[in-house]
């Protein structure tokens, strides 16, 4: 156990207190205690952002408090100083900056929030994309989506634009023109969504998409839990690409298809080791799955 | 490259911020939401105007909403809006229809269809609720979406008495959907009766023939708890052709007080020995402007407590009447006959209930062979139909004209008939469709089919 400097027992301390009296103004806002509010946004014990999320959790966008305390942080002045330090030079003060922008879900403040997304500290891009998917909305989904064609395809960017998409927003998105890594990062978006809208653009990419969209649409539609797309996902259980044929086992397995036993059990003697994997482990889903098997075997 | 500077909170001004002043490689710049044409704005602008919840807005919200509003095209069938998921955009609809379903298994209950300057999505969008309905694209839709945050950017702080309203507004909705798919899945819930609507775009067809057989074919499994009501009107002779005399009729009881209308309405019933019940409309033409869609409405609140299967013969015309009873069925059998004419008449019929919003699986196509030879073959029919033929009936020779001399019907009294084998199965597709949700009733082996099922007026 190391035994730690008393300066920084009391640094430690010093900084418990500050967080604990910031949740206190905070929460006199919220509850309509107080209407000013005062913050240090330099200290570098608190991160004001994580504060404001512990006191705004499961707090709507359009609630009264939320309303509230984003009221008292542009009166106060605060809201353009936090705008300010996004240009900082410590990317710690970005990254901080970020998280205030999207814990108090400031939709106004999507257009610079999407610049920080092409920081090369990764910090401060993760923040940005953080803070967007939290704000959602069609604009914030737009910069995703751009930084997304610029940096490739990336599993924070793919997160938050799962998050922050709006209805119908990816369905219309994997039905456009796009670059090679876009579609599939948005079909990954829409399986994660878990939306029956996008069960339609995502079946047409499997069936036309190319051999990383197909893949990917496989795998979107078993997350979705796509009873329809059943027929059509065995169909790749016979194509000539081992990936597909792999990806189609798991989301088979994964919808508890019955349907796809026979297939499953063809794929167990595949000559590809990952497929014949994925077929066993589907095969074992299928058997442990709440589902009742009909007598015909169907 | 000189730094890219932005200013201001909102807009520009003095003493804003300056930022991303600091990055080495500022990212070329995307073009910003591209600012929609002049000609688009007010599209956008007519179609927010429509949504009579914005009506009170001032002109500032409604253009800055207009700008926010992202266009969405979707194809015919397409779901639009998945029933229990959440949501978070409101769709105005520009161009086009949408048809808004509840699935209560085992109902599907179309609760309204929307239009041109309706909107829908404002439940899940205000009050986070998961959404109430299906929304499925009836055709092809041009629609304007406004997200959540878009609507809070716009209206938060300043237009609390719109976003009031239109919380307000999904509130009511949200009832009023809910109140239909109970209302129109009432039978289901209570245990009451299903009512079938029969309908024959073209006379002769043979429809008033089957669903007198059909009502037979059921009476046989549930003696005494299937009715025939006669809405084929001019001429309403179902009780005529099943060898009974009626003495009164539905449009007679419309001048009756609140009081007595259940059970003058019941009286008139006529009961045939074979099991079924029967009905008529009317029993002079001129009787039958007396059946308005308020009567009918009426008279099957009281007769679905008191029966398991309300079989509308609805006739040949679409009249008030039979627009009232296609909102109260819970299916339709349309009957054609291998003729050009009668399958291009069911076609347009088919196309006018899908409009009404009649669900696909709740309407059952019967082709009815009127003579040996048919003018136009099965494929062909359903090609023109543009969906598959449920049940075929064969030509049955001259056993329905001479079953209509007679005066019997003839699932009851000759079950080896075509008419009968073909009513019997559409009665087994029905009763699998509506009839699994009630239990088990011990019920009386149906009587044994003869001959002497005969009334005794005509034996006289």
């Amino acid at each position: 156990m190391s035994s730690r400097s008393p300066a920084a027992v009391l640094k430690q301390a010093d900084a418990g207190i500050r967080r604990a009296a910031l949740r206190r103004k905070l929460q006199a806002v919220t509850t309509r205690m107080s209407r000013t509010l005062s913050v240090d946004l330099d200290h570098a014990g608190v991160d004001v952002g994580e504060v404001i999320e512990q006191v705004t959790e499961g707090l709507p966008m359009e609630s009264a408090e939320m309303q509230r305390l984003v009221a008292a942080f542009k009166d106060s002045g605060v809201a353009d100083r936090v705008i300010a330090r996004l240009s900082a030079k410590s990317p710690v003060q970005r990254a901080r900056s970020a998280r205030v922008i999207g814990s108090l879900r400031m939709y106004d403040a999507v257009s610079w929030l999407a610049d920080q997304l092409q920081s090369r500290e990764r910090s401060v891009s993760d923040a940005a994309a953080r803070a967007l998917g939290r704000i959602g909305g069609a604009q914030s989904a737009n910069a995703l989506q751009l930084a997304i064609q610029r940096k490739g395809l990336s599993r924070r960017l793919v997160t938050e634009l799962a998050r922050a998409a709006p209805d119908l927003y990816l369905e219309l998105a994997l039905g456009e023109q796009q670059r090679p890594a876009v579609r599939p990062a948005l079909a990954i978006a829409a399986g994660l969504r878990r939306r029956h809208t996008a069960v339609g653009p995502l079946i047409s990419l499997l069936q036309r998409g190319s051999r990383r969209e197909r893949v990917i649409s496989c795998r979107a539609l078993g997350w979705i839990g796509s009873q329809t797309s059943i027929p059509i996902i065995i169909l790749a259980l016979e194509d000539r690409d081992w990936k597909i044929r792999m990806s189609a086992a798991k989301a088979l397995g994964a919808l508890h298809a019955h349907a796809a036993r026979h297939g499953l059990k063809y794929l167990q003697i595949d000559r590809n080791a990952r497929v014949r994997k994925a077929a066993g482990q589907a095969l074992y889903q299928l058997d442990h799955s709440q589902v009742e098997e009909r007598p015909d075997g169907a | 490259m000189r730094p890219r500077e932005r200013t201001g909170w909102d807009s520009g001004g003095p003493g804003r911020p300056v930022l991303a002043s600091n990055l080495k490689d500022p990212a070329p710049k995307r073009a910003e939401r591209p600012s929609p044409s002049f000609n688009d704005m007010v599209s956008r602008l007519a179609a927010l105007e429509q949504a009579p919840i914005f009506f009170s807005l001032p002109d500032a919200q409604l253009r800055a909403l207009a700008r926010r509003l992202r266009r969405v095209k979707i194809a015919a069938g397409e779901l639009i809006a998945s029933q229990g998921e959440p949501g978070d955009t409101i769709f105005f609809i520009e161009r086009g229809r949408c048809r808004v379903v509840i699935e209560k298994r085992p109902s599907v209950v179309t609760v309204a269809l929307l239009s041109e300057g309706d909107f829908f999505g404002e439940s899940a969008t205000l009050r986070n609720r998961p959404q109430q309905a299906s929304i499925y694209a009836q055709t092809e839709c041009h629609l304007l979406a406004l997200d959540r945050q878009s609507l809070h950017l716009v209206m938060a702080g300043r237009e609390w008495e719109t976003l009031d309203e239109l919380r307000r507004f999904a509130d009511q909705r949200f009832t009023l959907f809910a109140d239909t798919s109970v209302q129109a899945g009432w039978g289901l819930l209570l245990d009451e009766a299903s009512v079938i609507g029969v309908y024959s775009p073209k006379g002769g067809s043979g429809g008033t023939c089957l669903s007198l057989n059909l009502v037979g074919a059921l009476a046989r499994r549930y003696p005494g708890e299937v009715l025939l009501l006669d809405l084929d009107f001019p001429y309403s002779h179902s009780a005529l052709l099943a060898g009974l005399i009626p003495t009164t009729c539905l449009a007679r009881t419309a001048s009756l007080p609140e009081g007595s209308f259940d059970d003058v309405l019941l009286s008139a019933v006529l009961y045939h020995a074979g099991g079924p019940m029967i009905l008529p409309g009317a029993l002079r033409p001129e009787e039958a402007d007396e059946v308005t869609p308020e009567l009918i409405t009426r008279a099957i609140a009281v007769l679905r407590k008191s029966f398991r299967y309300i079989v509308v013969d609805l006739g040949v015309t679409i009249t008030d009447a039979t627009l009232a009873l296609f909102d109260l069925t819970q299916h339709v059998v349309l009957v054609t006959a291998p003729e050009l004419s009668a399958a291009k008449s069911a076609a347009d019929a088919i196309e006018i209930l899908g409009e009404l919003g009649t669900p696909h699986d709740r309407l059952t196509v019967v082709l009815n062979h009127r003579s040996i030879k048919p003018a136009v073959t099965r494929p062909a029919v359903e090609r023109l139909l543009k969906r598959p033929v449920d049940i075929e009936v064969a030509f049955d020779g001259s056993r329905p004209e001479q079953a209509a001399v007679d005066g019997v019907i003839l699932s009851l009294t000759n079950p080896k008939s075509e008419v009968a084998k073909g009513s019997e199965a559409l009665a087994e597709w029905l009763d699998s469709k509506h009839g699994g949700r009630r239990e088990e009733r011990p019920r009386d082996p149906a009587p044994a089919v003869q001959e002497e099922l005969v009334p005794a007026w005509r034996a006289d």
